[in-house]
This record gives structure tokens, sequence and C-alpha cells, in this order.
């Protein structure tokens, strides 16, 4: 019990909070990037120009089929190599931007695909061009079917910033690491701590979701 | 079933032109081909990788967010002895980072707890032994290992950190055992005490700071490897190489390394510092 009492002291506990927002600070960047290349790319999948789609098409499918923690060590330890050196933040970034822009692709496009042909067939009769077709009568309907994918999309997307550990991010993982570093009985109080935050956020996240699928449908 | 085609043909297209990529990343010279003895004396500050989760060698200060540890130490003094002017940076690294990050230019120099071995060698260079360490083993009061004889059975696991120097050498010692790599020290620690495994190894150093904090464990059986501690450098890097040997032998004989030594290793429980200044 000791153990416990000592570990949540107000200095490791705000040194906690200093690693949560680290964490939310790399999910909201990457959260909002992905989000909008990923509907980008799920647009362009979708588009009838066949080796436009198909081309993108395959470039998601190698990204989707490859560990989030590969993709991590190659932003950070691959590019230098091509002379593009990113900061720990940058490469946590990109790479989680990367392969959660190729996992929304896949949810946008079939969102679109969900929404009813007549839709557009009725659209393009009244004279909107295709781009005008897309972007008032299909994105619309197709976003509000795609919020509970898109949200569990994101919970991942908060849980998997602590596989940027691994290059040193000081996010909300790393800080209990150190933590539990300076006294090894902490390991287990930090782990409790960290999965309640880690619960929190991503329960928020998910009453947010709910609350906006009753606003909308 | 066009798309189908394609993508088999662009398959072994693909790997053929990464795979020249990469080769032709692998021969051009990185940036870190540049001489960094005057890239430091240049730029006034000196890049060190240290660990932030090691007691006594490298540890992340929790109020004060500085890292403190006589790895720590040592890179201060030598880098003052380098360039008078020169301000050491710290960049935390792990035992799996420290080489790629040496290699990529983000560090200059490596001073985490790293053993000179035959294997790094070929791909870094090290400078003269800053520090004696020697493997040991912890396991838990009453246990029956008393040292490595009692590992090299079949059922035994014994528990390391990925990437680290000790867990080669146990598998030499106890060819028998299995081996069992932990992300860092605490999660190794942790899987010995509730019994995954049942001897930890590592460093006499490093295993005498948990022991300090874990009276139901035991620091068993002596040394049984010489695992000497060096900065490492990129290939190359001679004039670095040189000045930090230079620097290691001045804080030597100045009475610094004495002073440094006692500093961090004196209030150990069962461990002489004094021994660490012999050899």
């Amino acid at each position: 019990m000791k153990n416990f009492v000592d570990a949540y002291s107000w200095i490791n506990i705000t040194y906690l909070f200093k690693g949560l927002l680290i964490t939310l600070e790399v999910s909201i960047i990457s959260l909002l990037l992905s989000f909008i290349i990923g509907s980008f790319l799920g647009v362009i999948r979708y588009s009838r120009i066949k080796w436009v789609s198909g081309t993108v098409g395959f470039i998601i499918d190698i990204i989707r089929n490859l560990p989030l923690l590969l993709i991590i060590f190659f932003t950070y330890f691959a590019l230098p190599k091509l002379q593009i050196h990113l900061s720990i933040m940058q490469a946590a970034i990109s790479a989680l931007t990367v392969f959660e822009s190729a996992m929304i692709a896949e949810i946008v496009r079939s969102g679109i695909n969900s929404v009813p042909i007549g839709q557009t067939e009725g659209a393009r009769a009244n004279g909107l061009t295709s781009i005008q077709t897309m972007w008032h009568i299909i994105l619309p309907q197709a976003y509000k079917k795609m919020i509970p994918p898109l949200v569990s999309q994101f919970i991942s997307l908060i849980k998997d910033t602590s596989l940027a550990t691994i290059i040193v991010l000081p996010d909300l993982m790393y800080h209990a690491q150190i933590i539990y570093g300076q006294n090894n009985n902490y390991i287990i109080p930090m782990f409790l701590a960290i999965s309640i935050m880690y619960f929190v956020v991503n329960y928020a996240l998910s009453l947010i979701a709910r609350w906006l699928d009753r606003r909308l449908v | 079933m066009k798309i189908n085609k394609i993508k088999i043909l662009m398959l072994p297209i693909l790997m053929i032109v990464s795979t020249l990529v990469l080769t032709a990343c692998g021969q051009t010279k990185s940036s870190s081909s540049q001489n960094q003895l005057t890239t430091i004396k240049n730029t006034h500050q000196m890049v060190w990788g240290v660990k932030a989760d090691t007691k006594l060698f490298g540890l992340m200060n929790i109020k004060t967010s500085k890292i403190e540890g006589f790895d720590v130490d040592m890179a201060k003094e030598i880098t003052k002895r380098i360039d008078p002017k020169a301000k050491p940076v710290f960049v935390q690294v792990t035992s799996q980072t420290r080489i790629p990050l040496l290699k990529n230019g983000n560090i200059q120099a490596i001073i985490a707890t790293m053993t000179i071995t035959k294997e790094r060698e070929k791909i870094v260079d090290f400078s003269k032994s800053y520090f004696n360490a020697g493997q040991s083993l912890l396991v838990m009061k009453g246990s029956k290992i008393k040292n490595t004889k009692d590992l090299n059975k079949k059922g035994t696991v014994v528990l390391g950190t990925v990437g680290s120097n000790s867990v080669l050498n146990i598998k030499k010692v106890a060819p028998k055992a299995k081996v069992l790599q932990l992300q860092d020290y605490a999660q190794a620690l942790t899987a010995l005490k509730s019994g995954q495994g049942d001897a930890l190894t590592t460093d006499n150093g490093i295993l005498y700071g948990m022991s300090e904090q874990n009276p139901q464990t035991r620091v068993v059986g002596g040394t049984f490897t010489k695992e000497p501690y060096g900065v490492a450098i990129d290939k190359g890097q001679t004039d670095l190489k040189n000045s930090i040997n230079k620097a290691i032998d001045e804080i030597q004989q100045d009475g610094t390394y004495r002073k440094l030594i006692k500093k961090w290793f004196s209030n150990v429980p069962g461990f002489d510092w004094r021994e660490l200044l012999n050899d």
C-alpha cells in the first residue's frame, strides 16, 4: 500500500499529466491531419478514373497492412538516410498521420459507397458538377454514417501514440516509465494510473461521438 | 481484373526500386561524415545520448526535468575538457535507439552504460573504458540459484533487457536456460518479483540499485564477466575519439574521477565503491 501512496505523490502526478498533454497534442494534430488527408484519399479512391483510384488504393493497401511500429521506426530511423531529419515529435506525428490516413481513407470510401446512387443521379440531373455533388450532397450524408467507425479509429489513434515510446517520445507512457525508473516498486501503480487516464480520455471521446450521433441523425 | 494485374506487376518493381534507393543511401556518406570535433568547437555544443531510466548512471529527475547520473557527470566533464566554451546537450536514448541515432547524426557521442564489445566495434568506435562494470545475477531472497552454474538447466528462465550485451553473455554461460528479454529494467524486476523468471541479469551497478529498493532480492554469484563501459562515437571520427580519450585520462589523473565515483556509488549497500578505482 505504501508504494501506492508514494507513487501518487503530487510531483509524480503532475509529471504524468505533462505526458498526457504530449499524448493529446500528438493525437490531436495527427487526428486533424489524417482526417483531411484520409478524406481526400477516400474521395480519390471513389473516383472513376481507374489508374488514379487503383494507384491510391494500392498505396493504402500497403500502409494498412504494415504494423504501425514499423512505420514509426521508418520515419525516425530510415528517413534521415534520405537526408530528411525529423524531430521525435514530427516523426511520431508523420508516422501516425500516414497510418491513420490510410485507415480513414477506407472508412470514407465505404461511407461514400453507402450513400444511395440515386442521390448522385438526382444531384447531377439538377445540374450540379461532380465536385459540387460530392461536397454538398454526398459527403454530408456519408460523414453522418461514418461517425461510429471514425470515432473508434480516433480512439485507437490515441492509444497508438504509446507505440512512439520506442523512439523516446515523452508521452504519457514514457513519463510513466521514467517514474517507475526512479523506484521499481512504482510500476504497478503507474500502469494503473495511466490506464485510468487513457480510459477517461477515450471514454469522453466516445460520449461526444454518441451525442453527435444523436444530434445529427 | 486489370487492377490486379497492375498490382502483381508493381510489387516486384516497387521492391527493386526500394532496394536500389536503400543501397544507394548506404553508399552515400551521411552528414555524420564531417569532422565532429570541428563541429563541436564551432557550434560550442556537444550532443550526447544518455539514458533516462537507469538509476545511478542516467535518470530523469522529475522535479528539475534534468537527467542525472554518473554517465551524465562524465559527459559534462569530458565536454568541458574538449572545449571549455562548449555546452553539453543531452538526448534521451534507450539500448535500441542509441546506435541508429549516432549513425544518423542526431547525437555526436553515446555515454549510456554501453559495454565495449567486438560486435559493436564493427559499427561504432569506442573511447577507452571509463567504468569497469561486471555482469551479475539478482534473485529473490531464499532462491536456490547461487551462481551461473545453477542457471544452466532446462526450465530455468533468465530475465534481461532488449538489446543489452548481458543477454548475449548469459546465453554463452548458461546455454540451457531460456532468456526472456523485457523493455526496461523496471519491467524485468517486476517480472522477477511476480515469478516469471528465476534470475535477472545485468551489470552489477544497476543490480545493486535495484536491490537497495527491494529488500526481498539479493545480488548473488559475484561478477562473471568484465563489462567495460566506453563512450561510443561514429566510425572515422578519430579526432573526436582522441580528444575524448585525452579528457578521460585527465579526469582520472586530477582526482575528478574518484570524486564522481564516490558521489554516485558510495551509498550502494554491499558494494565497495573503491573497487571501481582499481584495474
